[in-house]
């Protein structure tokens, strides 16, 4: 406390709290400079903690949180922002900075890379020369599939198995394809062409136990198709009352081709403008994002809108994230917004993350962590967040040299991003010790 | 006492007067005038001597006397009718005849008085007044005789000598009385009433006039006879003599001084007579039947109807004009000061009457007064009072030493920095001091300083530039629009020259000069398909008609229709299979037409590329634009003079020259979004055709010289034009065919002008690279004009050989703007 300088006569009473208990200190207030910033308050925890325990050898960095806000200017700024009284005693909680991503790897692609997914150690990705790829976490290419017959716009992996996995594709060729990979020997079919949209398609979402999967695009339609590889008339015979005339007549002029024609279980109509981005909130529940400057809330099971939250600028992309139920949002602008799809009172956008200087094209919530999320955008940057940091991003993964198109954080261990520099980089995700989970590991295989 | 006396005295007026009228009317006159208004007078004598009692006879009849005299003047003025002075001078020479008369008589008065002073000297005053009744009325019975003769002359004078009577002052008429009585009261039965009125011949030995008698006071004499010998005072004795009197005199009693002539008067017993009664309250005449009964003259009820038969004439009700013009001329001529009242008139004479005294030291003053109307006024700088140094004999420390004077003349060049602009200077006396030899100059300079400073502040007026400029409304609460760049579209070898987006909004197609169009994917800025079409690609046009996928270019003298390949597979599908074939034309073609234009089928490596139809124009082609159905579509080619417009249609494949002569160098044709309307700017004014009837509905002047693109309103009542002199011109087609509003935002030629299909916002592009992008709010109600307001300037693009932008279109859905310029990009707003 002594080596912090004096930056201001005032004094503020703090507390120190935290969650990490290997890492608890004693409940007791101190008095510290007001304009002290959270440097100075590692410093100052450190101390505290080499005094009052002897097996902490090593320095920790910390990340200081007050009033729900990562510390990252002076305090005294901090709480002037707040309104708060500087009187009080002030709750500062700490968590042990997350680690720096270490980059990886740098796949590289022929052609643009617009879509990309990690299943386990296998990353897909999907070109704008219409080929998908299959790399393994090492960055060896296992797979180049042609089959598309236009960009490829978004991937997904349907199950992954030690032998066979599946995944769908969906391109500017109106169509998705639904792929079956024989990993033992390497070899990928075309399972079936999911025809029904009329314009091309840009999303594609699994739901969580891999029986159904959305797909939506310019056609301003979301598509609810089965990912069961067999039986294909039959879910043509289920095909709901929405199937269009177009749609049968496209399958029936297609039906010379080899893979097997699907169509869509289920058509669900009310946006206006293109869907950007889909995805599966739970397994009967979507939610779509779209240009039409709104986000919806869609029943899989009844076929209807559940809710509707309109926004200001035409919506890129969304992420849903299933341990906080809520939603970022990536829209024409440079700005990421934190959306409670639940609440429809007050401010719909809870909190604003402005770091990127272009249109933030992807994001993605972590797969483990309630609070990290990272986004891509065309300033060729990738940023990772948290989000009680909303003014500046925790880290920059840097690498990309234009605009970043995809990015995924599917596993957990893995933050992987494509873009407009043809390729596919991967940033290794440590996480803190206390949020390695046992079922992560087994993820991994 | 007094206050009885008073009452009795104005009861018995009261009766006096109705005494008179009897008298008049009945004949039964009793007493003559004399007496009727002595009698009035008694009664104030009386009362005044209550009044003057404590002070003694004396002074109060000085008093009297001075009053007296004056109202004496009165009397003949009265006792004439006119007050002329001619009328005064005759009236004069009358009372001087008369009083000559006069003087008679008293003197023959005088004789009688001693008879009948004679007769009453034993008697008692109470005894007196019962035996001197019958002694009055026999003089009285004469009087009347004498006043049937003497009425005949002196009735006017004596009406108006009742009321003067009245209003004389008590004093004065108790002197008249007092002489009338105790001298004459005979006398008169006998001469004077011979010699006419007998108010006149009362003072007639006042010999002195009208003059206060206490100036009488030191001499021996009252006046001054005929002779001019003084008159000489009676005289009075000493107290032993009153006494002596007052213990023999019989009369002394009755006996009483007269002021203005000095003698005592003996008091008449009908002069005690009356004395008495009115002291005893009674009415003084004493043949006065005051029970007599009352005879109504005039009738005590008010009569209901007016005496005059005739209602009052209409006139009387209404003011009159002529009065009220003059009321008005004169009330104007008041308040102008042409005319002054009285009051004024007054004063101003007061005011020259006094004397006028010169403020000395008052200039200043009254200039501060005089100054301050105006406003913010600057008084002149005062001069500072001399001081020793200015003295002609000024002590010697003021005199400059030979350092200072050294000093004083160093600063020859810059005297304002001089302690003191003078050398003081010694002489012995002020008589030494020579003249100051720039006395005239110093002065002449003062007053040129005082003349010229101008001594007001001068308040300007403040009208701050931006205090003209209309209020907008501030752009933040215009939003959305684009507001900073979010995509360049890189990819072209050369100039972009322009740019369409599909009806979507998905892709985005641009001709450059490098003979190519490229298709971009609009959100990702991903060059989806490049098209060698062989020339410079000057426009490019997406088809409205969302059934076909077809993109119009003009490359030089090819319009190309072009299958770009990206969207709904279906409609593409159809779209060349629609396209693959001709249609069966039978109709034939006009020579005019054909020469200009040919359509032909694209060849195979053409069809591989995308191309589908091509039509040959005999000129270059600047311009191409669909019409609202996608069917119809207009070219243009500057050079093709009589043919410069051309329409083709799509599904026939006819083309068609609607324009057999040109009206001047055509620039760009637009068609109208609802209407079947065609826009035709030439360099300088716009026509607009109906296309059904075939002739010019409206001709649009810009009053610019070059008119270099122009875009329709989506409602199609508003049309914008951008021209090459770096103007820009709203037009509300409903509004006049002369520009709302012209905009002078780009510093350099306007290339292209735009609207947004959904928001309200325009666009416009120049060589200046900038786009500007404004709010153009058109109101559904007519009555409400346009609202614009440039919102933001969007530069962007690098330069490159002197031109900057060269297209701008808007997005169809966002609010989002794209601009083709000369660095060989295409940029998105947003």
């Amino acid at each position: 406390m002594a080596s912090a300088p004096e930056s201001g006569t005032a004094q503020i009473q703090i507390r120190f709290t935290t969650k990490q208990e290997q890492y608890a200190v004693p409940d007791l207030p101190f008095a510290v400079p007001a304009g002290i910033n959270s440097n100075e308050l590692n410093v100052l925890l450190n101390e505290l903690l080499r005094e009052g325990r002897s097996d902490i050898k090593a320095s920790v960095d910390f990340d200081f949180l007050v009033r729900g806000e990562f510390l990252r200017q002076p305090l005294n700024e901090l709480l002037e922002e707040r309104n708060v009284s500087f009187e009080d005693v002030i709750d500062v909680e700490y968590v042990e900075q997350h680690p720096t991503p270490e980059p990886m790897d740098c796949l590289m692609h022929d052609d643009w890379v617009s879509a990309v997914q990690v299943r386990h150690g296998w990353i897909l990705t999907g070109c704008y020369d219409n080929t998908l790829h299959i790399w393994s976490k090492t960055g060896t290419h296992h797979l180049t599939i042609p089959g598309h017959s236009g960009p490829v716009k978004a991937v997904a992996w349907v199950s992954l198995t030690s032998t066979v996995g599946s995944f769908v594709s969906v391109s500017h060729d109106q169509t998705a394809m639904l792929w079956k990979w024989n990993i033992e020997d390497n070899s990928v079919d075309c399972i079936h062409v999911c025809r029904g949209h009329e314009r091309s398609l840009e999303c594609v979402s699994v739901n969580n136990n891999s029986t159904l999967m959305a797909t939506g695009g310019w056609d301003t339609l979301l598509k609810i198709w089965t990912t069961s590889m067999w039986d294909t008339s039959s879910t043509t015979s289920q095909s709901s009352g929405d199937l269009e005339e177009t749609e049968i007549k496209r399958a029936k002029l297609d039906s010379s081709s080899k893979s097997h024609i699907k169509t869509p279980i289920m058509t669900l109509k009310g946006h206006k403008e293109a869907i950007s981005s889909v995805v599966w909130t739970d397994n009967q529940e979507l939610a779509t994002s779209s240009w039409d400057h709104t986000l919806r809330l869609w029943d899989a099971e009844l076929g209807g809108i559940k809710s509707e939250i309109a926004g200001n600028k035409s919506f890129f992309d969304m992420s849903h994230s299933s341990l906080n139920r809520t939603v970022i949002t990536a829209s024409a602008d440079r700005h990421i917004r934190l959306y409670d799809l639940r609440s429809t009172e007050g401010s719909l956008v809870k909190s604003t993350f402005t770091s990127h200087s272009q249109w933030v094209q992807s994001v993605m919530w972590s797969k483990t962590d309630e609070h990290l999320f990272i986004s891509g955008a065309h300033d060729s940057q990738v940023l990772l967040w948290d989000s009680r940091s909303p003014k500046a991003p925790l880290f920059n993964l840097e690498g990309h040299e234009d605009k970043v198109m995809c990015v995924d954080w599917s596993n957990s261990r893995y933050m992987v991003s494509g873009g407009a520099d043809k390729t596919v980089r991967i940033f290794k995700s440590r996480h803190a010790p206390s949020k390695t989970g046992s079922e992560e590991v087994k993820e991994e295989l | 006492m007094r206050k009885n006396m008073a009452t009795t005295k104005s009861a018995s007026k009261r009766k006096l007067e109705k005494v008179e009228q009897n008298g008049k009317s009945n004949g039964l006159v009793t007493l003559n005038d004399q007496e009727e208004s002595d009698e009035g007078d008694y009664l104030q004598t009386i009362s005044d001597n209550d009044t003057t009692d404590d002070e003694g006879d004396q002074s109060g009849t000085e008093e009297s006397d001075g009053e007296g005299n004056v109202i004496e003047d009165n009397e003949t003025d009265d006792g004439e009718d006119d007050g002329s002075e001619e009328a005064e001078d005759e009236s004069e020479d009358q009372s001087e005849d008369e009083s000559e008369e006069g003087e008679e008589d008293a003197s023959e008065g005088g004789e009688e008085d001693e008879t009948e002073s004679d007769d009453s000297k034993e008697s008692d005053l109470e005894w007196e007044s019962e035996a001197s009744e019958d002694e009055v009325i026999k003089p009285l019975k004469i009087d009347k005789k004498l006043k049937s003769k003497a009425q005949s002359h002196s009735l006017d004078a004596r009406e108006s000598n009742k009321t003067s009577s009245k209003e004389k002052t008590i004093d004065i008429s108790s002197s008249k009385n007092i002489e009338s009585q105790g001298s004459e009261v005979q006398e008169t039965s006998k001469d004077e009433y011979e010699s006419g009125d007998t108010s006149d011949e009362e003072d007639i030995r006042n010999t002195v006039g009208n003059i206060p008698m206490n100036w009488y006071d030191e001499y021996p004499h009252l006046g001054y006879d005929w002779e001019g010998k003084p008159i000489m005072k009676p005289k009075t004795g000493d107290t032993l003599d009153f006494f002596l009197k007052r213990m023999e005199d019989p009369n002394f009693f009755r006996t009483v001084k007269d002021p203005q002539t000095g003698q005592d008067v003996v008091l008449s017993d009908r002069d005690v007579e009356l004395i008495k009664r009115l002291q005893s309250g009674k009415i003084p005449d004493a043949a006065f039947d005051d029970t007599a009964p009352w005879i109504e003259y005039f009738t005590s009820d008010v009569m209901k109807t007016p005496l005059r038969k005739f209602p009052e004439h209409k006139r009387s009700f209404l003011p009159s004009k002529s009065e009220a013009a003059k009321v008005s001329k004169y009330v104007h001529a008041l308040k102008m000061g042409w005319m002054k009242t009285r009051k004024e008139l007054a004063e101003e004479a007061k005011k020259k009457r006094e004397k006028n005294f010169y403020m000395l030291w008052g200039a200043d003053d009254n200039s501060v007064e005089e100054m301050r109307r105006i406003e913010n006024h600057l008084p002149a700088p005062k001069r500072h009072l001399p001081g020793h140094a200015e003295s002609y004999n000024p002590p010697a420390e003021y005199l400059l030493d030979r350092e200072e004077l050294r000093q004083w003349k160093k600063c020859q060049e810059t005297p304002w920095k001089r302690k003191i602009h003078f050398v003081p200077q010694k002489y012995k006396s002020l008589r030494e001091v020579p003249s100051y030899p720039r006395y005239i100059r110093e002065r002449f300079l003062r007053c040129l300083d005082l003349y010229m400073c101008p001594r007001a502040l001068k308040m300007k007026l403040m009208i701050e530039p931006e205090d003209l400029v209309p209020k907008l409304p501030s752009p933040r609460d215009l939003q959305p629009f684009p507001t900073s760049m979010s995509m360049i579209y890189q990819g072209h070898t050369d100039m972009v020259r322009c740019i369409t987006v599909d009806p979507k909004g998905q892709f985005m197609i641009s001709g450059s000069d490098d003979l190519s169009i490229k298709v971009w994917e609009v959100s990702t800025g991903r060059c989806m398909r490049t098209i060698n079409v062989g020339g410079v690609v000057r426009s490019v046009a997406w088809c409205p008609n969302q059934a076909l996928s077809l993109v119009a270019v003009a490359a030089d003298r090819k319009l190309l229709l072009i299958n770009p390949g990206v969207g709904d597979s279906l409609v593409i599908a159809k779209t060349d299979i629609l396209l693959k074939e001709e249609p069966e034309d039978s109709s034939a073609i006009p020579e005019r037409v054909k020469a200009a234009v040919q359509w032909e089928q694209a060849k195979n490596e053409e069809w591989a590329a995308g191309i589908r139809i091509i039509i040959n124009h005999f000129k270059e082609i600047r311009q191409v634009t669909w019409h609202g159905r996608g069917d119809y579509f207009a070219t243009v080619m500057p050079e093709g003079i009589h043919r410069s417009v051309v329409i083709h249609q799509l599904s026939k494949r006819r083309s068609q020259v609607p324009f057999s002569r040109s009206k001047g160098l055509v620039q760009c044709v637009l068609f109208h979004p609802v209407q079947p309307m065609l826009f035709v700017a030439t360099q300088r004014n716009i026509r607009i055709y109906d296309l059904l009837k075939q002739e010019m509905v409206k001709k649009l002047s810009t009053l610019s010289r070059w008119v270099s693109s122009m875009s329709i309103h989506p409602g199609g009542d508003n049309l914008l034009v951008g021209t090459y002199d770096r103007k820009m011109m709203w037009f509300d087609l409903d509004l006049s065919t002369k520009p709302y509003q012209t905009l002078r935002l780009h510093g350099t030629a306007v290339r292209c002008v735009a609207y947004h299909k959904r928001y309200p916002l325009f666009a416009s592009g120049s060589d200046d690279r900038s786009v500007i992008v404004s709010h153009g709010m058109v109101y559904n109600d007519l009555l409400k004009n346009p609202l614009i307001v440039p919102l933001k300037r969007l530069q962007y693009h690098e330069p490159n050989n002197d031109f900057g932008v060269f297209d701008v279109i808007f997005h169809p859905t966002q609010p989002w703007v794209f601009s083709a310029g000369s660095d060989k990009t295409i940029r998105l707003y947003s």
